[in-house]
């Protein structure tokens, strides 16, 4: 079997590299012959890939360990459910999955569009398919996780305890489908660029591509945020690190592209800038690949054997010239006709959320890079952490959160004094009421406490401004139709699915902004060393440490548990379980922590240490709002959902849109 | 324009001294001094010693402990690691020389974007405005004063 895995991975090279040519050349010497053979690539190179996935994960799940990659990051005792996450665990297989995943969706591609546009259609594949050949490139002659050991171990090495949480099964998945989605959007616009249809057929084509990979790409950050939360134990979410910032930027860029390119959807304007966004989407995936994988940047992400970064440095290198200089020579088919009605519109309102979102990328990306440029300049490499970030990105998200709210109450095109006056009237009173209503209970001394005041102000203005806007659509469809105001604010919504999931997302992330705020500001700890029966306090909840137990999970596993009873009130409220775990072969124990967690906050547990005598020194949080944070989280899935979802009016809106604008300019044909 | 710079040196102002306000306000809290500090634990964690879990820095947060109680100042140790370990123990870039860049480039870069968003504003508003003027000059006058109104409000409602 593993022979099969590994020539159907040089088949696949082989056979994406010949798409590639097939399709170009289709593309430029019309000929349908090489066409229909080229549309035979993409299922064999997917084929290919897949069997290959299939004999890798045989691998794990019978113990190969006459495979390097199996030994490295598996073993007989690890549950078959990690053995299944452990494909991605290391290097070689997250490259393989990556290259799976992307096939994959090279597939649903080629199955919607084969029939449509054969002028973009070809390159488009073309496109994915020299992605597809670097990473098979790297999978067939550097990282080949089919490389063998010529005298098997009995056992493997096992799979990292950090890794061994049911998020990271979760988490790296999701992420790679949102990172990887975006080389549809991004192999449409350089199609688009090459063959010169630079109207906005791509963007239609790739419009549900690019919500599908935003919902990942967000869905993956929340989840790695909650598995640093429930695995690493240090009470925190998010550190900065690296890595993270490298899923984050993305998502940041691909958040101004979806925005910008309503702009270009209703005016036909920001073609460029729309190009720009899309390209600086996928470089930035690229550059987070790069950043896992060539150990310049000291990161807890960074893959034991990170080796392949000059190779993702040469093709980002590779893409953004080539994609710049695409973009050079189209301008002049990419300039509009078309211009901005009013400075104050919610055109111009979204220049303002790209510039902000822009601006808080390129500071994560710049605090990211700025310890080799440091190292370059002064032969330092200084380190940036979560203080550089929390400084610099603050101030900037709480503009972006104001504008979340100006965003739905200003008017297209043109915005006047009066339309203002009435928009804005209820979520600025509401605001200026919340300020009122907060200040005696916030306490103002430090830059933290500051920036959470603003931030719960700014939430109520654009929690307001949104829920005025469903209060307006629902009130205008009870007044045409004879409809409850349940039944009007679900049709309305159903109606325009893509502007109020919108505005759903937009409620999510205001959840999300204020969680952080909350937690960020108002969480407390302590550390005590305790003997049985010792108790302690803590924001009202009195800890009482009971005993401490020892459990031989697996035969490589061993659980140290604490209990801890936790009075509120003088009654037994809950009892938590932090425990260690060791696991055989491992320096350092794994922290397992126990969180009871509420709407008002988290109460976050971990056994720190503990001694022969049974005494433990244990580490309590208490994080406000935390859960808030999650909750907002399923609120943007949920949104995302509602605006991902085929809407027919839509279609049918468009197609009458066409219609009319066929028939105010007729074609040759018709006149 | 004027205004805008006026604003943008307020702002650039206050983030400054807000900035200074925490470093003034930071005292000789132990948590404060876990925050500006790295880890410098054998398996190079790369996280600031209030994340860290490791036994390292369970041994540095104690050590700290007593030196804040002996009357170190949290800037002393500061220095102290800093003379120990080199300038990657802190967990920023200090604000000066040339690792200020670290903390500028950011608001410069934008800032440099709100000129430009303001520049395609200007371009593209403006042509729209005169080619408006141009092209009916006579038509807005014909327009009675009661369906102007109408039409401004029903624009101003429209959702497209």
């Amino acid at each position: 079997m593993n022979d099969i895995g590994e020539f159907s991975l040089l088949l696949a090279l082989a056979t994406a590299l010949y798409g590639c040519v097939a399709y170009v050349m289709s593309a430029r010497g019309n000929r349908i012959d090489l066409y229909l053979s080229a549309d035979k690539t993409p299922f064999i190179v997917w084929g290919c890939v897949a069997l290959s996935s299939v004999c890798l994960m045989r691998g794990f799940l019978t113990n190969d360990f006459s495979l390097q990659y199996v030994w490295a990051y598996s073993n007989i005792e690890l549950d078959t459910f990690y053995k299944v996450s452990s494909f991605w665990g290391g290097q070689k297989g997250s490259l393989l999955f990556w290259t799976l995943l992307l096939s994959s969706y090279m597939l649903v591609v080629h199955f919607q569009n084969r029939k449509k546009n054969l002028r973009v259609v070809p390159y488009a594949m073309a496109v994915m398919l020299v992605i597809i050949v670097f990473f098979l490139f790297l999978i067939n002659f550097s990282t080949n996780p089919f490389e063998r050991i010529p005298l098997p171990p009995e056992d493997g090495r096992g799979l990292n305890p950090l890794l061994q949480n049911y998020w990271m099964v979760i988490h790296p998945p999701t992420l790679y489908l949102g990172y990887v989605g975006f080389t549809v959007p991004f192999a449409f616009a350089v199609a688009a660029l090459i063959s010169k249809d630079l109207d906005d057929g791509w963007i239609r084509m790739t419009r549900k591509w690019t919500l599908i990979s935003w919902f990942f790409l967000c869905m993956g950050n929340l989840f790695g945020a909650s598995w640093a939360y429930v695995e690493l134990g240090w009470g925190g979410y998010w550190a900065w690190d690296p890595v993270e910032n490298a899923a984050f930027m993305p998502l940041l860029v691909a958040t101004a592209y979806l925005h910008s390119v309503m702009i270009q959807e209703k005016k036909d304007m920001m073609k460029v800038w729309n190009m720009s966004l899309v390209l600086l989407t996928f470089a930035m995936t690229i550059f987070g690949t790069f950043i896992t994988r060539s150990g310049l940047i000291q990161s807890v992400h960074t893959f034991d054997e990170a080796t392949l970064g000059y190779y993702f440095l040469a093709f980002l290198f590779f893409i953004i010239v080539s994609c710049v200089g695409l973009i050079i020579s189209r301008l002049p088919l990419l300039k509009s006709t078309n211009e901005l009605d009013s400075f104050l519109s919610r055109e111009s309102s979204f220049l303002f959320n790209n510039l902000v979102l822009l601006g808080i990328a390129f500071a994560t990306f710049w605090g990211t890079i700025f310890p080799i440029i440091s190292e370059a300049v002064r032969g330092v490499k200084i380190t940036v952490g979560p203080p550089f970030y929390n400084q610099v990105n603050v101030p900037i998200g709480l503009a972006l959160l104001a504008l979340i709210g100006i965003g739905p109450v200003i008017a297209w095109r043109r915005a006047t004094f009066s339309n203002l006056k009435k928009n804005f009237l209820r979520p600025v009173a509401a605001a200026i009421i919340a300020a009122v209503v907060l200040l005696p209970f916030i306490p103002l001394g430090s830059r933290t406490e500051i920036y959470t005041y603003i931030t719960f102000v700014l939430c109520v203005f654009v929690l307001t401004s949104i829920l005025t806007e469903f209060y307006k659509g629902m009130v205008s469809r009870m007044g045409l139709h004879d409809e409850t105001a349940v039944g009007a604010l679900a049709t309305v919504t159903w109606r325009n699915k893509r502007r109020y999931g919108g505005y759903i997302v937009h409620i999510g992330v205001v959840l999300i902004f204020a969680g952080i705020a909350g937690s960020q500001a108002y969480g407390t700890h302590t550390e005590k060393h305790l003997k049985i029966g010792d108790s302690f306090e803590i924001r009202g909840y009195t800890i009482t440490y009971e005993k401490l137990v020892a459990v031989e999970a697996t035969n490589v596993k061993t659980r140290i548990i604490a209990q801890l009873a936790v009075e509120r009130d003088g009654k037994r409220y809950w009892t938590g379980h932090p425990e260690k775990e060791f696991y055989k072969g491992q320096n350092q124990p794994v922290s397992e922590v126990d969180v009871l967690s509420t709407w008002k906050e988290d109460l976050y547990m971990i056994l720190a240490d503990f001694r022969e005598d049974e005494s433990a020194t244990i580490k309590v949080y208490v994080n406000p709002m935390v859960s808030w944070m999650w909750t907002g989280g399923w609120i943007i899935a949920f949104g995302s959902m509602i605006s991902m979802w085929p809407d027919r009016l839509e279609q049918r809106r468009r197609l009458e849109r066409v219609r009319r604008q066929d028939h105010l300019f007729p074609s040759p044909a018709q006149e | 324009m004027k205004h805008l710079k006026v604003l943008t040196g307020l702002f650039v102002l206050v983030w400054i001294s807000m900035g200074q306000v925490t470093t003034a306000s930071a005292g000789a809290v132990l948590q404060d001094l876990e925050n500006a500090l790295m880890c410098k634990c054998d398996d190079k964690c790369g996280k600031v010693l209030l994340n860290c879990t490791c036994s390292t820095s369970d041994k540095t947060r104690a050590k700290f402990s007593k030196m804040l109680e002996s009357g170190l100042t949290v800037d002393q140790i500061i220095k102290m690691q800093v003379d120990e370990y080199g300038e990657t123990v802190l967990s920023a870039p200090s604000k000066f020389g040339f690792n200020l860049t670290a903390w500028l480039t950011p608001f410069v870069a934008l800032v440099a974007g709100g000129f430009g968003v303001r520049k395609v504003l200007l371009a593209c508003v403006g042509k729209k405005d005169d080619s408006d003027s141009a092209e009916a000059p006579g038509a807005e006058t014909e327009i009675s004063g009661k369906y102007s109104k109408r039409l401004k409000d029903e624009l101003d409602g429209i959702e497209l």
